[in-house]
């Protein structure tokens, strides 16, 4: 017992107990629930059988009924087009400014840190914000593509099926682009310089300097910034809540929200956490790749 | 082209590119000053020209906006200490050693990180509402938020560890220092701010968090302020004033605290997401 005490104050049980508390914690309330969720995915889950563990195994009934609804597939799709359009307009957005805030000017590193407000405000907020600029009759969006001529009648864009999963891309967008453009600007500002001397003494042009030097050297960077992309695409909901509820109709329904709305709203936690099972397979392939791409600088 | 007016041009293109960025934020003020009528007319006018400053009073006391935004300080506050008391010991020992074990803690951690809280939550409410947690919704959403957000602490802190410099440990051991000595004396100082900035960043996220507080708080007097604006927003609601009014006074706080401590975050989160 004196043993065990000394070595908690002053040896390798300090470190074991430091460990224990917080990987215990995360086995209870992450680890658990994990496994609870692929539980509930093979039984039958309704109001009456919520508050006992030993409910009827129905085998993979969820999953085959999951995929005989005609809104599965659609929803799938919409859950792939808002991760591939959020990505694309993050990165995209985020590398041109990285790339202008690179060049070295009085105040750009504090003009740059400014646009991480989008990242640091409550997703409810941006969601309320854009839910009103979107708006069809008065939306300032509307008005000013009027003004410049790219459109000519109103777009209706949360209740125009065609439009309303856009509309949450382009407020996802923002949100995400300023987190891309600060860690893209972190991956340039380790490019050695001597690398750019060397490529303009034998005569590389701007854009060759681009492509062979930048974008080589920012492989692993742009490889953990695409994976972290579609982690956070994923988590996404606040937006969804806030702006079209996933509809009309499901047009800008995706997963994740479909899956909070059929148990909370349809109290169908088996069809809820179905989903969930299939979505949370797809995050974690994304976080292997995320952890290859980051692997160096974990081990320091 | 001089050095001084190239960056002169630099600073202007960069200026009107951040007002274009942060133009939905100056959208939000403007609106929660404008009049109902004013709100909705065309052209919208981009100043409003009768400032409503009573707007701001009136969503405060309508709404209850003080008992939302309590709620919310309680949430995030104990969030946050839950967080730092579990997660700072975790870091700093991730920090230290360097082999397998530490490597596959490390993995757990970072594949913990990325799990999607609207998956989550149907497991996570079931599973509570089983153990009776959901009489105590707020404390149920705590822990709920600990458990999501302490895997991105850890590596943020633990990105602060490793910075200390293992010599000034190992001279305090040899003089005379116990272990926990050592810890509490030298190495946690020295890491002070950078466990200071990464809480703050887990305390504005805990501060909007909405999933875990809208599916488990059914109890109205004990919701958030984001859960609050939510039921505000009504699927056809006009009253985009009033709406914006209540989101000004939400983030405007969060928005002051990132302003005035923006250097630090934005360094502090850069050195734990990505080297």
């Amino acid at each position: 017992m004196k043993r065990l005490l000394s070595s908690v104050r002053d040896g390798r049980g300090f470190d074991i107990v430091l460990v224990a508390f917080p990987l215990g914690f995360l086995f209870l309330m992450a680890g658990l629930p994990l496994l609870y969720n692929i539980l509930m995915s093979f039984q039958e889950v309704d109001m009456f059988s919520l508050g006992t563990f030993l409910r009827p195994f129905v085998g993979f009934k969820n999953y085959s009924d999951l995929f005989a609804q005609p809104e599965t597939w659609p929803i799938l799709g919409n859950t792939a087009i808002f991760v591939i359009g959020s990505i694309a307009g993050q990165f995209l957005i985020g590398f041109g400014l990285a790339l202008f805030f690179w060049v070295n000017f009085p105040g750009a590193s504090w003009l740059r840190g400014l646009f991480l407000v989008s990242w640091v405000m409550p997703g409810l907020v941006v969601g309320a914000i854009w839910n009103w600029i979107l708006s069809g009759d008065f939306g300032v969006l509307n008005f000013m593509l009027r003004e410049t001529g790219i459109i000519s009648g109103n777009i209706f864009w949360r209740s125009d099926p065609n439009y309303s999963l856009y509309a949450v891309i382009m407020a996802n967008i923002w949100l995400g682009t300023a987190f891309n453009m600060i860690l893209l600007s972190v991956g340039l500002a380790s490019i050695p310089g001597d690398l750019y001397e060397a490529a303009e003494l034998d005569g590389a042009n701007a854009w060759q300097r681009f492509w062979t030097i930048t974008l080589p050297m920012m492989r692993s960077t742009i490889g953990a910034i695409i994976s972290l992309g579609l982690i956070f695409t994923l988590q996404q909901f606040d937006l969804f809540a806030a702006i079209t509820s996933g509809g009309p109709n499901n047009s800008s329904n995706v997963t994740q929200y479909w899956a909070w709305d059929l148990s909370f709203r349809q109290y169908d936690f088996a069809k809820g956490a179905t989903i969930s099972v299939i979505m949370i397979v797809f995050v974690m392939f994304a976080s292997v790749v995320y952890v290859r791409s980051t692997r160096h600088e974990v081990r320091g | 082209m001089s050095d001084t007016n190239r960056n002169r041009l630099m600073l202007v293109i960069a200026i009107i590119m951040a007002a274009i960025y942060l133009f939905p934020l100056y959208w939000m003020y403007i609106t929660a000053l404008k009049s109902g009528s004013e709100m909705f007319a065309t052209p919208p006018s981009f100043w409003p020209s009768e400032p409503q400053w009573g707007t701001y009073t009136f969503v405060w006391e309508s709404r209850g906006m003080g008992r939302y935004l309590w709620n919310s300080l309680v949430i995030a506050f104990g969030s946050v200490t839950l967080i730092t008391v579990l997660g700072v010991g975790c870091a700093y020992v991730l920090a230290r050693y360097r082999n397998v074990w530490v490597d596959i803690g490390l993995f757990l951690i970072l594949m913990l990180q990325v799990l999607p809280a609207s998956l989550m939550i149907t497991p996570i409410f079931v599973g509570f509402s089983q153990l009776g947690m959901l009489n105590y919704p707020r404390l149920a959403v705590i822990i709920a938020i600990a458990a999501k957000s302490m895997p991105f602490f850890v590596v943020l802190v633990r990105a602060t560890f490793m910075a200390v410099p293992q010599e000034l440990e190992e001279a305090a051991l040899v003089d005379g220092n116990s272990r926990v000595g050592a810890f509490f004396n030298i190495v946690l100082p020295l890491a002070r701010n950078g466990i200071l900035v990464s809480a703050i960043l887990i305390f504005m996220q805990a501060f909007g968090e909405f999933v875990y507080s809208k599916s488990i708080i059914q109890a109205v007097e004990l919701q958030p302020a984001s859960v609050g604006l939510n039921s505000f927003m009504g699927p056809n609601t006009n009253e985009w004033n009033r709406i914006m009014a209540y989101a000004t006074i939400y983030v405007t706080p969060i928005l002051a605290i990132f302003v005035l401590l923006q250097r630090r975050i934005v360094s502090g989160l850069t050195s734990g997401a990505i080297k």
